[in-house]
């Protein structure tokens, strides 16, 4: 056998391996073999061996043969044989199994964005006919994702490529009323694609027959289909929009505001359906759909449904249409803001208060953005008692969404309302029992500070501040050591002086501060504090408070002191104040390394030793 | 994520065959067979776990860090243990010889410091650590003491033993990690953990590098004289601390004796002695508790071993508590977890915590039934 006979031989080989491993690895090799053995051989004899063993095999090996095949044009010698790949991938997108027949439908896709007219005139629409008309579901479904490509392809000047396009759209009708729901289902679920997929005008006689069919799914008798016609209707009315934007002409424009009328109908008569998943599909696009009919007479045909939602029964849908609450309030807002108040936020006053959590939960998120639309006076008169309550809610998600959409509010109605009718609730937040709460207002704070200024911030929120410090939970006490040094960073000196640094020396003179948690918390405290604030402050202050406690009893205590000390070398050594190092930092560290009888106070005195000597 | 299996019930038949099936599996663990199933659940499910699991099999990294020292090596391992990535095979090796060099030293009452932070089981519940880390402060900050049970039942046995292990070596002094009756060959063949080395290594060695090095983990701690802490609890063969002492530990947990009895005993309203539904192990009574911290000096004795649905519970009018630190256990008990803070004056602070938030995984809600658990 010559060499060149090889690579085939040798997958010839391995795709008949027992072992569904090794073939797998060989199909992803194909590419490389069909270069080794050049496009000839490829259409002649790779070709051929696939059709007959793929078929054959399991599925995963033929999910990969089907992706494959997808770039395998330029393997058989260009564009001109691309036809020949085509009765292999009919083959596959034959299977059963959804991942091979997608991989195979996608792949014929791919193809036939490559073919000339001509090769999809003789080969590629005939197969999908063919597909279309075999009696077995599988292969309708495969069909129903081919058309996309194919149809922008046919232009309706030219007769017979007219008559074609027909013939397929009427065909793509037949499969959106199969007598499989499957079918059903994957064909309505490609429409949108199809008819995004043709350039305006579309030609009349094809846009009846669309039209036909989002009649036919809307009244399928499956729920699962039938939810589906939502998306074919944003899709059916964005063309119309696309339409009158483009043309001027006045008597098409007529005939287009009745079939919006009808299909605004259509979405009426199918809006309190008995199917939730229909209700849900509604509510989730609600905004999407209302954009499309672009139209405030029809928005307000759309309100007294849009409240009906808020009540639905089901509480997925009540969660899906409480997310498109803003964006539409603000609609009607716009045409007639006294509804907003009369109509909708009695509502949104009862979904706070609604019996499913999740529901209160996607309120919480998106209530604050009522607040721009309503406005400062309104906020306060509507939103902020609603604020206040679901503040209290039992539900920590609840709580949290408000909490962190607390700055949108602020921006309407100023921090200092914003403060004297949040703070209690904030107060009392800040002792919730969950810490991720309690963590949640701590990242709030400077926020909060920014706003406040000093005056008011220590009046309202400094005591609140130095407590988090001595909760029982080390992410609180770290979380409040971070914003302590936000803080000061933020008030400057004097501040850290009075409320941090005097404090933390106060603490120092009580019981508590016999505590190891307590002395380790000050500690870290203050470490964090030496980048932050001035020389004076650190020479004066922190360093001797931190050099005092190396002789703590606690070994945890000392090597975080060792840890401590490469910071302050750094500091003083920026300060040009080396004396301090030479003659104290260092012989400190000696000190702790060779007397120390704790192995981690050894070992972190020589790390930080070590780093020294390097500065 | 399945949560359709049950809490598997002890059962000597199921240890028998778990028995036969470890040589069975050990011969053919270099064959392909994990290789496909990876590809095929990658392509037709989503689930996080199976792939996660599967691609442990070829993915398991070795550490990133440059191991030119003994201590980057380690710090390196725990960064990555850290994110709930295992460790190589090799790695696991090398550090389970280091973990024998610092444990085989340990007393079988280890003495052990004020501070300390006194734990329960955490029976693989991964994230459940981290969380109790988040609670009590990161290691070697806050001083740690484990009362075993790290391994089976939950979905990252490897990781959570792994992590402790690293930890211990790390920083000796810091933490201190005693056997568990789960601490075991015969226990982690039916309970979980042996499955999990399987399927995540493709073989039974690491399972058995890890149950070998459980041999060497001290079996009771004793805090600055006054607290002993252990697994279970009490044994007839028992009267005073020295006698733990004498005991050879360096051994499989047998099925009766002093040191089988010390990792599987329960305190009992009733009092004396009492057999032990559980097979192992011995029931022991407010009169007992009495008798044994009075003899030894003691102001308490702290174990774990059973569900609490507090986290903890205090027994025998004090002298007893009991701290279980993995929360909604087998994540489907609905109990909250909890550790004991005992500071240098001996003042004590129970923190009790719910399971860590992960986005993905299936939420239970509290109220489980009783014949459940």
């Amino acid at each position: 056998m010559s060499t060149d006979l090889y690579p085939i031989a040798l997958l010839m080989d391995e795709l008949r391996h027992d072992d569904v491993a090794s073939r797998v690895q060989s199909m992803n090799r194909l590419d490389t073999i069909a270069i080794a053995l050049g496009p000839i051989r490829t259409r002649e004899e790779l070709l051929p061996f696939l059709e007959d063993v793929i078929p054959e095999d399991e599925d995963e090996v033929i999910a990969i043969a089907a992706s494959k095949l997808k770039d395998f044009i330029p393997f058989i010698g260009g564009v001109q044989f691309a036809n020949l790949l085509l009765p292999l991938l009919e083959k596959i997108s034959a299977c059963e199994e959804p991942i091979v027949r997608d991989n195979a439908v996608d792949s014929l896709n791919n193809i036939s964005l490559q073919l000339s007219i001509d090769q999809i005139k003789e080969n590629f629409i005939p197969l999908i006919i063919r597909l279309s008309k075999e009696r077995w579901f599988s292969l309708h479904i495969a069909a129903t994702g081919l058309f996309y490509t194919v149809l922008p392809r046919l232009n309706d000047s030219i007769e017979d490529e007219f008559n074609l396009k027909i013939q397929l759209v009427q065909l793509y009708y037949d499969l959106i009323t199969d007598d499989s729901p499957m079918v059903r289902k994957a064909a309505a679920s490609n429409l949108p694609k199809i008819i995004s997929s043709l350039n305006e005008p579309i030609n009349e006689q094809v846009w009846n027959l669309f039209l036909q069919m989002y009649k036919s799914l809307i009244n399928d008798n499956q729920d699962s289909v039938k939810f589906l016609s939502i998306d074919v209707l944003i899709e059916i009315l964005s063309y119309y929009n696309k339409l009158n934007n483009s043309t001027e002409d006045t008597t098409n424009t007529t005939s287009t505001t009745d079939s919006i009328n009808e299909l605004f109908d259509s979405l009426i008569s199918i809006i309190s359906d008995p199917s939730w998943r229909v209700r849900y599909m509604i509510a989730d696009k609600f905004n999407l759909l209302s954009d499309n009919f672009n139209n405030d007479s029809f928005t307000l045909k759309l309100l007294p449904h849009f409240i009906s939602l808020l009540k639905d029964n089901e509480s997925e849908v009540r969660k899906a249409i409480s997310k498109q609450l803003p964006e539409f309030s603000s609609k009607i807002n716009l045409i007639n803001p006294s509804l907003l108040i009369e109509q909708i936020l009695p509502i949104v006053n009862q979904l706070s208060n609604d019996e499913s959590e999740n529901v209160r939960a996607a309120l919480a998120s998106k209530i604050s953005n009522l607040s721009p639309i309503l406005g400062k006076e309104r906020t306060i008169d509507f939103l902020l008692p609603i604020f206040i309550e679901m503040l209290k809610d039992e539900f920590s998600d609840v709580r949290l969404n408000i909490i962190s959409n607390l700055e949108i509010v602020n921006n309407v109605i100023g921090i200092e309302l914003l403060n004297e009718s949040l703070m209690p609730a904030i107060t009392s937040l800040s002792n919730d029992k969950l810490w991720r709460v309690r963590l949640a207002i701590i990242e709030q704070i400077p926020l909060l500070a920014q706003q406040l200024g000093i005056s008011f911030f220590d009046k309202s929120l400094g005591q609140l501040c130095m407590d988090w410090l001595w909760d029982p939970v080390y992410s609180i006490r770290n979380a409040a050591v971070e914003n302590l040094s936000i803080l000061c960073k933020l008030f400057g000196n004097e501040w850290s002086k009075n409320q941090v640094i005097d404090k933390i020396l106060q603490k120092k003179e009580t019981q508590e501060f016999n505590n190891f948690i307590c002395r380790i918390t000050c500690l870290f405290t203050f470490v964090k504090l030496i980048d932050i604030v001035n020389n004076e402050l650190v020479e004066n202050y922190i360093y001797p408070f931190i050099k005092d406690l190396i002789n703590d009893n606690v070994p945890n205590i000392r090597f975080n002191v060792a840890k401590s000390m490469f910071k302050f070398a750094n500091h003083f050594k920026e300060n040009n104040q080396l004396n301090i190092i030479n003659n104290e930092i260092i012989p400190i560290l000696e000190n702790l390394l060779n007397n120390d009888e704790d192995d981690d106070v050894r070992y972190f005195a020589n790390e930080n030793l070590t780093k020294i000597n390097s500065l | 994520m399945d949560l359709d299996s049950d809490i598997q019930m002890e059962d000597a038949n199921d240890l028998q065959q778990i028995n036969n099936n470890t040589e069975t599996n050990t011969n053919n663990n270099q064959s392909d067979e994990p290789e496909l199933t990876k590809s095929i659940t990658n392509i037709n499910n989503d689930d996080e776990t199976n792939t996660t699991t599967n691609s442990f099999v070829t993915e398991v990294q070795i550490s990133t860090t440059n191991p030119k020292t003994q201590i980057n090596t380690l710090d390196g391992w725990i960064e990555q243990l850290s994110k709930c990535e295992p460790l190589s095979e090799d790695s696991v090796k090398e550090l389970c010889n280091m973990a024998i060099e610092v444990l085989k030293n340990e007393q079988n009452v280890q003495p052990v410091e004020v501070p300390v932070t006194i734990c329960g089981d955490i029976h693989g519940q991964f994230h459940d650590l981290m969380e109790l880390f988040k609670i009590g402060g990161p290691c070697p900050d806050t001083n740690y003491l484990f009362m075993g049970d790290y391994v089976d039942r939950g979905y990252y046995s490897v990781e959570t033993v792994s992590y402790l292990v690293a930890m211990k070596v790390r920083y000796p002094k810091r933490i201190t990690i005693l056997r568990g009756n789960h601490e075991s060959r015969q226990i982690t063949q039916v309970y979980g953990f042996y499955d999990e080395c399987f399927r995540k290594y493709g073989s039974s060695n690491v399972w058995k590098i890890f149950t070998d090095l459980f041999d060497y983990f001290p079996i009771t701690a004793l805090v600055d004289n006054s607290i002993f802490c252990l697994h279970g609890g009490l044994s007839p063969m028992i009267e005073t601390i020295d006698q733990v002492r004498e005991l050879n530990r360096f051994q499989e947990v047998p099925h009766e004796g002093p040191m089988c009895d010390l990792l599987w005993s329960d305190p009992d309203d009733r009092g004396g002695w009492g057999i032990s539904p559980r097979g192992a192990g011995f029931t022991f009574g407010q009169d007992i508790s009495e008798q044994f911290n009075h003899t030894n000096n003691l102001s308490l004795t702290a174990r774990a071993h059973q569900l609490v649905m507090e986290g903890y519970s205090w027994t025998h009018q004090d002298l007893v508590v009991t701290i279980f630190s993995a929360p909604n256990y087998c994540y489907r008990c609905g109990n909250q977890a909890a550790i004991m803070e005992v500071d240098e004056n001996h003042n004590r602070d129970f923190l009790q915590y719910d399971p860590s938030i992960r986005p993905g995984e299936p939420t239970v809600s509290r109220k489980t039934p009783d014949y459940f658990l």
